[in-house]
């Protein structure tokens, strides 16, 4: 019977040695950062919509007789939305409430692009709302007056710095209350 | 005998000697996915809005992220500005049912009290006492600052509110804070909402 060779000699001959690399340090520094995280980041993105306080003058008003600007004025009411400009530049829309009584929101913005269409360089919008809107429909109503969604059809306008035609990102993004100081209705 | 016990020693000699290695590899994987995930799911802002419980935030598609500003959070049941409970609503609740499970009803009846009101009630009196001292506040650290505008007057109130307004809050109930603000001197309102993703 022969003896069994040595598997001391076998191992130290030609077989290289397996470097291990020394994980603990990196776990150490991951889970670190993720308690960091965990502790100081916010999860709620939070984002705004602006609107400036209107101001009245009698002086704007002479003004705005003689230029007849757009002014084109969104009023939401109880039965129905009308999208109207006080100086009968389009000719006004009435859209109906949906059967819940919120406004017709994805009507209210397809009509809205079309005057974008005709008016591209037009960026202010009067938004009229009564008063038993919520602050949800209110959101929604200004995202669909201020923001173009991908299935818009492309409006270009030309840019004067660079001379080239561009898309426009957004709709009428300055949205002002007509009904703050009282009135803004017809 | 003697020959058992010493096959026992040896293979109990082996089982110290043989390295326990854990397997790190996987467990490292895991952190960084969680890491990853963490660093998409936070936002990069570092303005913090402080909120109440309860409220019910709306969502919006809106792209503009709020800069630092005073803040208005409107509940049905309390106005609250700057962290600091300002007025508390009448809440009515409806037949059966009491004033906690009232405020949570989507149809919350929630109204300011007559006496919070003047000018017709359409200026709430305990906001407009609250804006204007912070107005005052704001002008006062403007005029110690060293920064002044091209003229060397002290800069001037910027004049933003950002609202935090539950849902179910109606519009009647936001004009009057903002009729109050403008009233106040405030020149803008920053509307704020949960982004829709």
């Amino acid at each position: 019977m022969f003896k069994r060779p040595s598997s001391r000699r076998r191992a130290s001959k030609g077989k290289a040695e397996t470097v291990e690399l020394n994980l603990v340090p990196m776990m150490d520094a991951l889970v670190t950062m993720i308690a960091f995280m965990l502790f100081t980041l916010s999860f709620l993105n939070i984002v705004s919509i602006e609107s400036p306080v209107p101001i009245a003058s009698s002086r704007d008003v002479e003004k705005k007789l003689d230029e007849k600007p757009l002014q084109l004025t969104l009023s939401v009411r109880d039965q129905e939305s009308e999208i109207w400009s006080p100086f009968e530049r389009i000719a006004p829309s009435r859209i109906q409430n949906l059967p819940d009584g919120s406004p017709d929101i994805v009507a209210i913005h397809d009509k809205l692009v079309e005057i974008k269409q005709k008016f591209p360089r037009e960026s202010k919008i009067v938004f009229v709302p009564n008063t038993k809107v919520t602050y949800d429909v209110l959101i929604a109503v200004m995202d669909s007056l201020r923001m173009m969604t991908p299935t818009d059809p492309p409006i270009f306008l030309k840019n004067e710095a660079t001379g080239i035609d561009e898309p426009l990102k957004s709709l009428f993004p300055e949205v002002i209350f007509g009904n703050l100081l009282g009135g803004g209705e017809r | 005998m003697i020959r058992h016990s010493s096959i026992l020693k040896r293979r109990s000699r082996k089982r110290v000697n043989k390295a326990f290695d854990l397997q790190l590899t996987s467990m490292l994987d895991i952190l960084v996915i969680i890491l990853v995930f963490l660093l998409k799911s936070s936002t990069a802002s570092t303005t913090q809005f402080a909120t109440v419980q309860g409220i019910k935030i709306p969502l919006s598609v809106s792209p503009d992220v709020p800069p630092d500003s005073l803040h208005l959070i409107v509940t049905p049941e309390a106005l609250t500005f700057e962290n600091e409970e300002i007025m508390r609503f009448v809440i009515t609740p409806a037949e059966g049912q009491d004033a906690a499970a009232a405020a949570q009803d989507d149809h919350v009846n929630y109204q300011f009290n007559p006496q919070d009101l003047s000018e017709g009630g359409r200026l709430v009196r305990p906001l407009y006492d609250a804006l204007v001292k912070a107005r005052e506040r704001s002008e006062l650290l403007r005029a110690q600052s060293q920064a002044r505008d091209e003229e060397g007057k002290p800069l001037p109130f910027d004049g933003v509110l950002a609202i935090q307004a539950d849902k179910r809050i109606s519009y009647d109930t936001l004009r009057r804070l903002m009729y109050t603000a403008g009233a106040a001197g405030y020149k803008v309102f920053r509307f704020l909402a949960l982004k829709k993703e």
